[in-house]
């Protein structure tokens, strides 16, 4: 059971450089990840952006792992911008968990 | 057998028939059968060349009769009748022998015994157009009135297209006020205009219609009469008029889906049906506001009434978009709100989709669920609680407070069993209007001349609403304003002297009023309607003292083609 944040949702609707609303859960993100790590890009997004800050939390590492080689985003029949999206997420954690500025 | 002279044409069907039949030997058995005064085969007897050249045959020879053996009836009875016609004899006097569905098709595997099934076929068809009479189509003079039940926005609509082809209409309207389920709605997708808006443009464009009459409080409580020629009564307040009009329209629309206590958590506080935020919406500034509280989380629950395992089966197709519609009408009112969408299939079709774009990139979230474990509602201090097992994010089960719940009803049809038992319409499974066939006579009705518009039919949105009504409307003008009808004439005939009238025909009878009872020298007897008759057949079988016969199959020809069908062939 995962809680929904209604304060990490709203931060995520105006987090700079987050924006996955095009993505339609087709899953050639996930497929085509050269490091073959879990980070599910399709998941981790729908994750971040319904607010399920848990998960969000549990998935740090992946989200630090990622190599931007841009493979997904090049790919990405809706034009999400896959890479944007993480170094968002990424300036989102720094702040919020590690304390940086 | 008569001493009619009667014409056997044996198709080939360019092999179709000739390759399993030995059409040749049809032909032959055709010639020696006695009433037969010419049989020849054709390779395609359909075509323009054969055809003529049966016309010069009928023609010549003077025949009274023509049988073809070749394919269904339904290919090509309609063809053989107007070359009958053309030919100078009357179309009742040509018998169709299916030798290719019923012969060559079906015994592929046994030429001989296919041969001579054929050859029984075409004996049978010779015995019945031996004993055919030249029949008269039942022309009924048609009235210029149109009856319109339902003044919603497809009943309205229908209204005027037949009052701007100079028909007069009647509408008959339950409510108090014309408008229908949208007068109370407001803003509609796709333009965003409100139902009043569109209601009032309707209304008064009939107000300044000569040939309109607007009931409203008003029922239609009888109708008898047939296609063309309807005899009305409509019960308006205290009184009932009379009216006659040639063609009906049912546009009585629909009803929205009432749940069930508990279902999805309907009757806690701030769980709300999706006409009921329609109007929260239409009432809120700057913020929204139930029970006293800002509503700063909303979730909306989708297929609510629509596509259950028991029940309401059916997708009612307009609730995914006109719920995104007013998600992006919400974020509007409040931009800072959050959405949670929570549905099953997103069916926002053909332009319907940008509206379900624009939502998303409004910032209105979707979590999909699964019609097996739907999401429930609970009460969660002052909030409410909703849990879903979100497929989007791996199957897992996800909590989303919230301020405010929307269930997303669908559509079902409305309740009126007065009207139905008037009408006699036959309903789908989801208790709506049945039409003849959903898409080649997407609007007409099992009765001729009643023709159904809008939602009554099916769950449908405004812009298929109304599209459906344009069609009940030109169906009923290309019925009325040629001023007739004509019927086939194959109808049920009563023997007066015969008849003991034991009422065994009007017991099977499955159409209302097409046997009547009255008095002929002196005795009560039964009469067919020949407008109302559709030719079906069951009164002739049922009648104990064989007093009904059908035109075209009177007992005769049917006694004749049995003996036919039995008779030895010699091969």
């Amino acid at each position: 059971m995962t809680r929904v944040s209604p304060e990490l949702a709203a931060r995520m609707k105006k987090a700079e450089g987050f924006d996955a609303n095009a993505c339609f859960h087709c899953g050639t993100c996930t497929a085509l990840c050269p490091l073959g790590y879990k980070i599910l890009p399709r998941k981790l997004f729908h994750d971040a952006m319904l607010g399920l800050e848990d998960r969000v939390r549990a998935n740090i590492p992946q989200i630090f792992s990622c190599l931007l080689c841009r493979m997904c985003e090049a790919n990405c029949p809706s034009g999400v911008h896959i890479t944007d999206n993480i170094r968002s997420l990424r300036s989102l954690i720094n702040r919020q968990v590690f304390g940086l500025k | 057998m008569s001493a009619q002279k009667i014409g056997v044409f044996t198709c080939h069907c360019g092999g179709n028939i000739s390759d399993y039949v030995d059409v040749q030997k049809v032909c032959d058995a055709a010639a020696g059968t006695e009433g037969c005064a010419l049989a020849k085969t054709f390779l395609f007897a359909c075509s323009d060349s054969s055809q003529e050249e049966m016309m010069e045959a009928i023609r010549t020879h003077q025949l009274d009769g023509v049988v073809i053996a070749s394919c269904s009836p339904k290919l090509h009875l309609e063809t053989f009748r107007v070359m009958a016609h053309r030919a100078g004899l009357n179309p009742h006097m040509y018998t169709q022998v299916n030798i290719r569905e019923q012969c060559s098709w079906a015994h592929r595997h046994d030429m001989p015994k296919a041969s001579e099934k054929a050859v029984r076929l075409v004996r049978a068809g010779i015995a019945r157009a031996s004993l055919s009479r030249p029949l008269e189509n039942i022309r009924v003079e048609t009235l210029p009135a149109v009856l319109v039940i339902g003044a919603g926005p497809a009943g309205m609509r229908a209204a005027l297209a037949l009052s701007d082809l100079g028909l007069t209409v009647y509408v008959v309207e339950r409510a108090a006020e014309v408008g229908g389920r949208i007068r109370a709605l407001g803003k509609l997708f796709p333009s965003g205009r409100p139902g009043r808006e569109i209601v009032a443009r309707l209304r008064d464009q009939i107000a300044g219609r000569d040939n309109i009459v607007v009931y409203t409080n008003a029922e239609l409580v009888e109708k008898s009469g047939s296609a063309g020629r309807f005899a009305v009564k409509v019960r308006a307040g205290q009184e009932t008029i009379s009216l006659k009009v040639g063609a009906i329209i049912a546009a009585t629309g629909f009803a929205p889906y009432a749940p069930q206590p508990e279902e999805f958590g309907f009757g806690l506080p701030a769980v709300v049906t999706l006409p009921e935020f329609n109007e929260l919406l239409t009432t809120s500034r700057e913020c929204l506001r139930v029970n006293g509280r800002d509503v700063r989380t909303i979730a909306y629950v989708y297929c609510v009434g629509s596509r259950q395992s028991e029940g309401n089966q059916y997708c009612s197709r307009y609730c995914c978009t006109a719920a995104v519609h007013a998600a992006i009408q919400a974020h509007e009112i409040d931009p800072e709100l959050n959405q949670f969408h929570l549905y099953r299939d997103m069916r926002a079709y053909g332009r319907n989709e940008l509206i379900y774009e624009e939502a998303r990139q409004k910032g209105s979230l979707f979590l999909r669920y699964d019609g097996g474990e739907p999401p429930t509602v609970e009460r969660e201090g002052d909030g409410l609680l909703v849990r879903v097992r979100d497929e989007l994010s791996g199957g897992d089960s996800i909590e989303i407070p919230a301020d405010l719940v929307v269930l997303v009803t669908g559509m079902v049809a409305t309740s009126n069993q007065r009207l139905l038992d008037v009408l006699k319409l036959p309903l789908s499974a989801g208790g709506f209007f049945n039409e003849i066939h959903p898409k080649l006579r997407p609007v007409e009705t099992v009765i001729d001349g009643v023709f159904i518009a809008g939602a009554a039919q099916a769950p449908k949105n405004l812009a298929e609403s109304v599209a459906s009504s344009m069609a009940a409307a030109a169906n009923c003008s290309a019925m009325l304003l040629k001023g007739h009808l004509d019927r086939a004439p194959l109808v049920a005939k009563v023997s007066a002297e015969t008849c003991v009238w034991c009422g065994e025909c009007v017991k099977v009878c499955p159409y209302a009023g097409a046997i009547v009872e009255v008095e002929r020298d002196g005795k009560q007897v039964a009469d067919v309607v020949p407008e109302l008759c559709k030719g079906c057949g069951a009164c002739a079988a049922v009648c104990p003292s064989a007093a009904i016969e059908l035109e075209g199959y009177t007992n005769a020809q049917v006694t004749a083609m049995i003996d036919a069908l039995a008779a030895e062939v010699v091969s």
